[in-house]
């Protein structure tokens, strides 16, 4: 119930702070969830991905992540520095179908606030929510160490309760993951991501 | 026709909703409680809980008894988020708080529910109506007395109350004993009756018509 009422409020805050201002309120709070969840440290990416699995880690708050462990992400020296995760359901997906049964249809400010992060912020949102999630996952991983080095999270595609993609062409570049191979990854999963140590020599970005 | 409670499950469980998006709510509620203190922090409480209501369509009923069998069934817009039994004609119980899921996944991955959700509902009991226990009551009756107002049965408007409610950790809040033989009474219940109802519901809720 208290997910259905948040979204009807973001109409009502959205013409009362504007959509920036919702921008706002919702990226603080990605920012405090994160926070708020603590630290975490691992000795190596497969414990890190086996937490996951069972899912002990801040992360896992989202619902069902798997590890694409057959996608690694490798420096300029080929050791591994990170996989790509890929989300099975949208965290809002429950949400916009309970508003369905309950009161119809989403607020107009659902799309007015993913348009405009999308053209001010960054171009990955499907709806109001992302900028949640995504702003929660990029603190949570600062906040996560495996074998004492920070990671970061890097936010690839996602896919929309009506179907609309958003696949961030250039992430997907700097990590050297090819862009179509991630679109098919959402055939089966609503949101995909890196996680990768922080500060790592990526061969993308030595092309660059 | 009332559905089984098979058919019931099964919508409730199509509809369950995503720890994080209820944590993020607590969490918004709080980042509000912080630059508005408690004050700031119910408005908006009341506002999100009535602006929802406002949201859904409004309900008119030809007999008491059709109103019952939606409220029991979940079809109408002041069930359409619990699970509701009518212990008698004027007595609704809610068996299980709908926000218990977003607390417990709150306690289990933030840690304790924060102070500030006790403390707006000392405030929204000493202004408005002593009943409620946290900030999440606060939301669930404003809700449930907003929703009445957009039901009428037999051209009469829906009227409801709170008698009394029950958290996860077991606090209670009964309604002040100057209301509860004038709200037990309209119930048609006894206060050894309510005693009893209080062990495995979440709400009891005397609802009715002028």
């Amino acid at each position: 119930m208290l997910d259905v009422a948040l979204v009807s409020l973001i109409q009502d805050m959205s013409e009362k702070a504007g959509v920036e201002g919702t921008i706002q309120y919702w990226a603080r709070v990605g920012e405090s969830l994160a926070k708020r969840m603590g630290k975490e440290a691992y000795m190596g990416w497969p414990s890190f991905n086996v937490a996951l699995r069972e899912g002990r880690t801040a992360f896992s708050i989202e619902g069902s992540v798997t590890a694409l462990t057959d996608l690694a992400i490798t420096d300029v020296d080929g050791d591994v520095v990170g996989y790509i995760y890929a989300l099975e359901t949208c965290v809002f997906n429950p949400t916009t179908v309970r508003i369905r049964y309950s009161v119809g249809e989403l607020p107009r400010a659902d799309r007015a606030v993913a348009d405009e992060y999308n053209n001010s912020v960054r171009d990955t949102a499907v709806c109001n929510f992302c900028v949640i999630h995504q702003r929660f996952r990029e603190e949570v991983s600062k906040n996560i160490a495996i074998a004492d080095q920070q990671l970061d999270c890097i936010q690839l595609a996602a896919r929309g309760f009506t179907g609309e993609t958003k696949i961030a062409d250039d992430s997907m570049k700097k990590i050297g993951i090819n862009p179509e191979y991630v679109r098919s990854l959402l055939r089966n999963y609503a949101c995909v991501y890196a996680i990768m140590m922080k500060g790592a020599r990526l061969k993308g970005e030595e092309e660059d | 026709m009332i559905k089984t409670k098979n058919e019931l499950q099964e919508r409730r469980g199509l509809i369950d909703d995503n720890p994080l998006v209820d944590v993020a709510a607590c969490l918004f509620l709080e980042d509000i409680a912080d630059k508005q203190g408690a004050s700031g922090m119910n408005n908006y409480l009341v506002s999100l809980a009535t602006s929802l209501a406002k949201s859904m369509p409004v309900e008119e009923y030809d007999t008491w008894d059709d109103f019952i069998d939606a409220l029991v069934n979940g079809e109408s817009i002041i069930s359409a988020f619990e699970e509701v039994e009518a212990i008698t004609p004027n007595c609704a119980v809610t068996k299980k708080c709908p926000f218990t899921r977003g607390w417990q996944e709150y306690t289990k991955r933030i840690g304790e529910f924060s102070k500030i959700h006790t403390d707006v509902a000392e405030y929204y009991n000493s202004v408005y109506k002593p009943c409620v226990i946290n900030s999440m009551c606060i939301i669930h009756q404003t809700f449930r007395n907003a929703a009445a107002e957009r039901i009428n049965i037999k051209g009469k408007p829906l009227k409801c109350a709170n008698i009394a409610a029950v958290w996860e950790d077991g606090t209670r809040k009964i309604a002040p004993d100057e209301w509860l033989p004038i709200l037990l009474e309209k119930a048609q219940i006894t206060s050894t009756d309510l005693n009893m109802i209080l062990r495995n519901n979440a709400d009891v809720w005397v609802i009715y018509t002028d």
